[in-house]
């Protein structure tokens, strides 16, 4: 969520990966960083570590709305 | 009867309460008579039976002595049950109460609730279970050292002998996470009912952390998780590897149990390999036997697990006590 953060505030298109287990404490940081809206997609948990057919998959999965994401980003 | 004082205000009495040693350090909610009366209701039980001896003070433990220190911890009457049981179990002569206290080892009772008490009390298993922020276990956990310290006589220095000490020591409560774990619960393992509520309560370090990546393209990540849970749980400078054939606490957090449970692991085997795996200083196996391995499946999601080594001195080697928690004799109390 930083690193999506920072580079937004960078004017650079970014949009924050985040897993379901994460999802509120990045709602939080969104806020408490005065960036509520910044995009970000929501992965599985876990990916890390479940291997690279899985990670292909899970990529597979979200890039369209990753893509979608940045083009209207940063909210 | 408890010994009654008198304070002109809240602030006064918890000022005297701090400075007649019967506090942890923190503020407490002062046991007005009402309200240890309403929580002795909570615990089902007579305020005047006596539930055992707490060393090193030998101090007798009534139920409304305990309902005391649940009161000046900040315990809910629904939380009264659990207060009840683990203090039976740290009573049991297995538990090593009384050596447990004093020795300059730095060890706290660490509670750990199955069953269906765990959703009556309120009382936390995933994120920060063992952390601030949830009032079930911070109030459970403190109404035991409370009564340790007021009933058992444990103070810095004179009686309690730890060197440093832990957090632990302030309280040490969770649940065991049975709705995400895949193996048979911590109770049910040790001969209960998995539909009963049961105390399982054992005298720890602070939990050691011990990272583990999983990586389902390598079909030696469930055993390096397990060798590196080992190590760990008997790391150089522990007293379970110093000493040995005591016991130890591993609990392991929801991504490493579905890791461990799809290579066909169960709690048995975890056990076996952890126990075949931890050695003293001198070689020898540090665990007697799988069971001596207590395995809690809890805590948020993530790259970690952790480790709870523990005393294992005290003429039963500070062994862990599983003791029911009645939550059928209490009536409903109102409170505030």
């Amino acid at each position: 969520m930083r690193d999506g953060l920072n580079a937004a505030n960078r004017g650079l298109p970014a949009v924050a990966l985040v897993t379901e287990e994460f999802w509120p404490q990045g709602d939080f940081v969104a806020s408490a960083f005065g960036m509520p809206g910044i995009p970000r997609v929501q992965l599985p948990h876990p990916v890390a570590g479940t291997g690279v057919e899985n990670m292909r998959r899970v990529a597979e999965k979200v890039a369209a709305e990753v893509l979608a994401a940045l083009e209207g980003s940063p909210r | 009867m408890s010994h009654t004082l008198r304070a002109d205000s809240e602030f006064d009495a918890v000022e005297e309460l701090h400075r007649l040693g019967c506090t942890d350090g923190l503020p407490v909610v002062v046991p007005t008579p009402s309200r240890v009366d309403r929580m002795v209701l909570a615990a089902g039980v007579d305020g005047d039976a006596a539930l055992g001896t707490m060393g090193p003070l030998q101090g007798v433990c009534t139920v409304e002595k305990l309902a005391g220190a649940a009161v000046m911890a900040g315990c809910l009457p629904d939380h009264m049950p659990i207060v009840l049981a683990a203090a039976r179990a740290v009573m049991e002569p297995e538990f090593d109460l009384t050596e447990m206290q004093a020795t300059t080892f730095g060890t706290a009772p660490l509670i750990i609730v199955n069953g269906p008490a765990r959703h009556l009390c309120g009382v936390a298993a995933g994120f920060g279970a063992l952390g601030p922020g949830h009032r079930a276990n911070a109030s459970i956990g403190r109404a035991l050292r409370l009564a340790m310290i007021n009933i058992g006589g444990a103070r810095p220095g004179s009686s309690d002998m730890t060197l440093l000490g832990h957090g632990g020591k302030f309280g040490q409560c969770m649940g065991e996470d049975e709705e995400h774990s895949p193996f048979t619960p911590l109770h049910a393992s040790r001969g209960f009912d998995p539909e009963q509520s049961v105390v399982t309560v054992i005298g720890t370090e602070a939990p050691h952390s011990v990272a583990h990546q999983a990586d389902a393209d390598d079909p030696t990540s469930p055993t390096r998780l397990l060798d590196g849970l080992a190590d760990s749980v008997c790391a150089h400078g522990t007293n379970n590897a110093w000493l040995g054939r005591g016991q130890a606490v591993v609990a392991i957090t929801p991504e490493q149990t579905a890791e461990l449970a799809a290579a066909g692991h169960d709690r048995q085997s975890i056990g076996e390999h952890i126990a075949a795996r931890a050695r003293t200083r001198d070689g020898r196996q540090s665990f007697a036997s799988a069971d001596d391995v207590l395995l809690v499946a809890a805590g948020g999601a993530g790259l970690y697990s952790f480790t709870f080594p523990t005393w294992c001195a005290g003429a039963h080697r500070n062994r862990a006590v599983s003791v029911v928690v009645d939550v059928g004799q209490a009536c409903e109390v109102p409170w505030y």
